[in-house]
């Protein structure tokens, strides 16, 4: 097995886990909400029952709670499914904004997540051919590390820039300070020497950038390198099916 | 509970939907309740109010939980804590457990069991408060003996630092 694919299984598998771990923190909280505000409302059916007037303001505002959790429920489901799905193929052409949207949404359910805010410059289609899951866990390393950086009430704006014909650009810039100090960790360099991609960063500015090439060699190497390690395992998974 | 004294209970979760439904129904169970929605706010609050009982969550932005369960346990020694979580692992129950908490619960949680919960967490507090009363009731009537009322009230000042 190449050091890149058993980089891709180990480094895959902690980013599963932990995406994971977050959406059920996430629907624990949303049942939760549930629970508590349907209780309420069986409260205040209880109040109502003891001769007291029926709170109505209050008891409107509770199903409209309940409402809001539920799409909140159904929406963290849309992108657990989504993330889920996004190893079916390791290598393909990749909606780059869909992408960005889908990490930013994962990083979202963490406690420390600051705001953010996407722009979206130049074609509208952005599509490259890339590993969509590694490049997913490369945006949610770097906006966990600007979290850190900048705290819960930090803000990040997010441009995604294709208007040059060889690439696309995405930008993470901060109003306040950024400090990158310990970055790129080494998980981080890694992730970027496999997608052959280029990491840019200017402290001064508050910002740094990630670019990637439509066509990146690194990435036909990669999907020729899992091509061999799935004729690999398929052969292997065979002759132990017969022995 | 003889008294009709309610009980203060602090209530601290960065969710605040949840936090608003949580509160509105134990303030039906005649609680007297001030909730934070952060470490920073939970801590502000302690130091300013007179609380029984604290119920907090574990992950939340800024200082977390158990950050926060320390420094409440160090700053009010007789507050009791319950930790009400979603995020509870091994690791974090026992390092709750290790600085005092007084139970870890799931969130979430059952609202009778979490009520229970808060009342036998105030009846500790109460019984802990009470045995050190007694204690200091014992230390002013040995004090009494054989000093001046200067000495005494000097005594005094010295036990209340303590």
């Amino acid at each position: 097995m190449s050091d890149a694919i058993d980089f891709m299984n180990m480094e895959g598998l902690k980013f599963f886990g932990r995406v994971n771990a977050s959406i059920s923190h996430e629907l624990k909280n949303i049942l939760a909400i549930i629970s508590e505000t349907v209780g309420f409302s069986n409260d205040l059916i209880d109040l109502t029952e003891q001769g007291e007037k029926l709170k109505l303001p209050l008891f409107k505002s509770c199903n409209e709670s309940i409402v809001e959790e539920i799409q909140r429920g159904f929406d963290t489901i849309k992108q657990m499914n989504k993330f889920a799905h996004s190893v079916d193929v390791p290598i393909k052409e990749t909606d780059l904004l869909e992408t960005l949207m889908l990490s930013i949404k994962l990083s979202s359910f963490l406690s420390f997540a600051s705001h953010v805010q996407i722009t979206s410059q130049g074609e509208e289609t952005k599509s490259v051919l890339t590993c969509p899951f590694l490049l997913q866990n490369l945006i949610y390393q770097i906006l966990i590390f600007i979290y850190k950086s900048i705290g819960p009430d930090g803000q990040i704006n997010i441009q995604l820039n294709s208007k040059k014909n060889d690439g696309t650009q995405i930008l993470f810039s901060c109003p306040t300070q950024l400090s990158l100090d310990g970055f790129p960790t080494q998980k981080i360099q890694k992730i970027i020497a496999i997608l052959g991609v280029e990491l840019n960063m200017n402290e001064f500015l508050n910002e740094l950038d990630i670019w990637i090439p439509n066509d990146s060699k690194k990435i036909i190497v990669l999907e020729k390198e899992l091509q061999m390690y799935s004729y690999t395992e398929k052969s292997d998974n065979e002759s132990s099916k017969n022995s | 509970m003889g008294s009709n004294k309610k009980i203060q209970l602090l209530m601290v979760d960065d969710e605040v939907k949840f936090l608003k439904a949580i509160t509105e129904r134990l303030k039906l169970k005649f609680f007297e309740i001030t909730s934070a929605t952060n470490g920073e706010e939970a801590i502000s609050a302690a130091k300013n109010g007179q609380f029984d009982v604290a119920v907090i969550d574990l992950q939340m932005p800024g200082i977390d939980g158990v950050k926060v369960l320390e420094i409440l346990k160090k700053n009010h020694k007789y507050l009791e804590v319950l930790v009400l979580s979603g995020h509870a692992t091994i690791e974090s129950a026992v390092a709750c457990t290790k600085l005092g908490a007084y139970k870890i619960l799931e969130k979430p949680c059952d609202f009778d069991k979490l009520v229970e919960a808060i009342k036998e967490a105030y009846e500790i507090r109460l019984k802990k408060k009470f045995e050190y009363d007694q204690q200091r009731i014992k230390k002013i009537e040995a004090l009494a003996f054989g000093q001046s009322p200067l000495g005494i009230l000097k005594e005094l000042a010295q036990m209340d630092e303590d």
